[in-house]
């Protein structure tokens, strides 16, 4: 093995012989590239990407879904879109959904983390116990918190009544008022530990000599915090906002499992009125208009997250 | 001055103790809230499940009221959960395997292989991380339905591997990619001098050497496939072929009755997701964090 490690100077020669001046490595033949790069080319370019292409197309359209032919319609369904107010409706929820479903993870995760990482017993379990809730099909979160706020015997009413907040016990999800938060707050439970999970990682890659060395300095608790450790989990940040800021724009899947959207319209969300536009009512031109109008704001929105945080690394 | 020392010592103690001794309590006290929190509503699953049926009861949600273990075989067997399992499977299978073995591939040619294209490559792929699944659900299905694969188990296990699911190829490629970048040249330059073609290489050096990011992948792709909802809601409406994911939601259909029947099939559904990542717990974490941390 340690032949294999340190180059000999054979190995060293045929290095040479495989580089180009100017350090370029030379063309790899064409079979092999094919062999190693065309399958999973071919998978992905049929079953995603022409598909993205499609949503994009299909926008521009006027489509049952079923028809032989579909009917070029410019810019139409956009237009529409502009001034449907259920539309807007959607996009209200979605802005809470963004702020709240963002921020909630990020300020209960950051703090455990930050516990967990400074020392503390059972800190794999701990960790491991945060995760539970991430690693949970959606179906399943669903679910059980819909037990948990039934209006007859859910867990929440109860505890409610215990302690003497009877008052507040309503049906949490048929309620529109609360249906929203209800549904927010089944989603914040099941992204914390994502939080806890990447906010620990980035902590531990932090070097601890200049903890130490802000120590010496006579920096206090919450100037090390400010000065080392935020600006060292920085690139951790931009990512769990990223990840979490770009779901918000297309959650639909719990909200499905929750409350279809319902009671009325309390809890719809773009992508599950384009999904109810596009197969309840086949209107598949304006599904796909309200699709492309998610994956564009998505798009950008991770474009100027990830430029930002490129920048903050140079 | 010894003593002065003493003295200090001994009259700073208790209140430094009962500082101390509060932090820990607020410490605790935060982390095992949230603790409680995440574990609660597994209770709740678990209690209910192995419950008298709950129409007889009338209190479904009282924790461990009454053993009923025989719950757990009325829900794979009438509640038809066993066959959704083995559905699960035929389709989790193929994903996990289609990922791993496509996405070391090209993750290895795009590390290491030198064509025209590499880099638009790459970036198509980078390009699936950010797509979200709405932005191509609605044609797919069309698409789908052209093929002649809708209500095929097919018409999940492509899109997975494409990566309509969330993870697939293009998080495989990137990571895959990134873990052969960070291999050494040189053990692939001593095999070449010992006559190995670059297929040899790769199989023979490289896939050995990369099977703990392989393994990482592997993990993230059993949990994605295992739990995907939409793409069977969507693309597999057939009884026949309904996984735990569809066929759970179906069965709960909002009904209180039978509720120890649900929670039985959703510890169907659970179990093997938590044992997996209890067991590999390492390489989940592995996987999601190596992409954010290092960049």
């Amino acid at each position: 093995m340690s032949g294999l490690a340190t180059p000999s100077p054979a190995v060293a020669g045929l290095r040479g012989r495989l580089l180009r001046k100017g350090g370029r490595r030379r063309r790899t033949p064409w079979p092999l590239v094919a062999l190693f790069v065309l399958p999973s080319v071919v998978v992905y370019f049929l079953f995603m990407i022409w598909p993205f292409l499609g949503t994009l197309q299909l926008s521009l359209q006027a489509w049952d879904g079923y028809a032989q032919t579909k009917t070029f319609v410019g810019l139409d369904n956009y237009v529409a879109l502009a001034n449907d107010g259920d539309f807007w409706n959607a996009v209200s929820h979605i802005a809470v959904w963004a702020a709240v479903g963002t921020i909630a993870p990020i300020a209960i995760g950051l703090p455990l983390a930050i516990l967990l990482w400074s020392g503390t017993r059972f800190r794999l379990a701990f960790r491991a116990i945060y995760f539970l809730p991430v690693i949970l099909p959606v179906v399943v979160i669903g679910l059980v918190w819909g037990w948990i706020y039934n209006p007859l015997f859910g867990v929440l009413n109860a505890m409610l009544e215990g302690v003497g907040l009877g008052d507040w016990t309503r049906g949490w999800l048929g309620d529109a008022d609360t249906a929203l938060y209800a549904v927010l707050f089944a989603a914040v439970w099941s992204t914390f530990g994502f939080c806890v999970v990447m906010f620990l990682a980035g902590l531990q890659g932090i070097d601890t000599n200049q903890i130490d060395a802000a120590k010496v300095d006579g920096a206090n608790a919450s100037q090390r915090t400010r000065h080392v450790i935020l600006p060292g989990i920085a690139p951790v940040f931009t990512f769990v906002l990223t990840i979490t800021l770009v779901g918000a724009f297309s959650v639909f899947d719990i909200v499905y499992v929750m409350t279809r959207g319902g009671p009325g319209t309390a809890t719809e969300t773009m992508a599950g009125y384009a999904y109810k536009m596009a197969f309840g009512r086949n209107f598949a031109g304006y599904g796909a208009a309200i699709s492309s109008v998610i994956a564009l704001v998505s798009l950008l929105l991770a474009i100027i997250l990830l430029r930002y945080r490129e920048r903050g690394r140079g | 001055m010894a003593d002065d020392i003493v003295l200090v010592r001994t009259q700073a103690q208790p209140r430094v103790r009962v500082e101390r001794a509060l932090t820990a309590v607020v410490k605790y006290g935060f982390l095992g809230f949230w603790a409680a929190l995440c574990l609660l509503p597994m209770l709740l699953v678990i209690s209910t499940a192995l419950k008298d049926p709950v129409v007889e009861t009338g209190n479904p949600f009282q924790l461990f009221s009454s053993f009923r273990p025989e719950n757990m075989a009325d829900a794979w067997t009438l509640g038809k959960f066993g066959r959704y399992f083995v559905n699960t499977v035929v389709i989790m299978v193929p994903v996990v395997l289609g990922v791993i073995v496509l996405s070391t591939m090209t993750g290895y040619a795009l590390a290491r292989f030198d064509f025209p294209g590499r880099s638009l490559v790459f970036w198509g792929f980078v390009l699936g991380l950010m797509v979200p699944f709405f932005s191509l659900m609605i044609p797919l299905y069309y698409n789908l339905r052209d093929y002649g694969l809708l209500d095929n188990p097919l018409a999940v296990i492509l899109p997975s591997i494409a990566g309509a699911g969330g993870t697939g190829l293009p998080l495989g490629v990137f990571l895959m990619r990134a873990f052969f970048l960070d291999m050494p040249d040189e053990l692939a330059d001593a095999a070449r001098v010992d006559g190995c073609d670059e297929v040899g290489v790769f199989r023979r050096i490289m896939v050995p050497l990369a099977l703990p990011g392989a393994s990482a992948l592997a993990v993230l792709t059993f949990l994605s496939a295992w739990n995907t909802f939409l793409l069977p809601l969507l693309y597999l409406s057939g009884e026949e072929n309904r996984t735990l994911a569809t066929g759970l939601l179906l069965f709960t259909g909002g009904r209180t009755q039978e509720l120890e029947l649900t929670a039985a099939g959703t510890l169907i559904m659970i179990a093997p997701v938590i044992v997996f990542f209890l067991l590999f717990q390492r390489q989940f974490i592995r996987g999601l964090t190596s992409g954010a941390v290092k960049g």
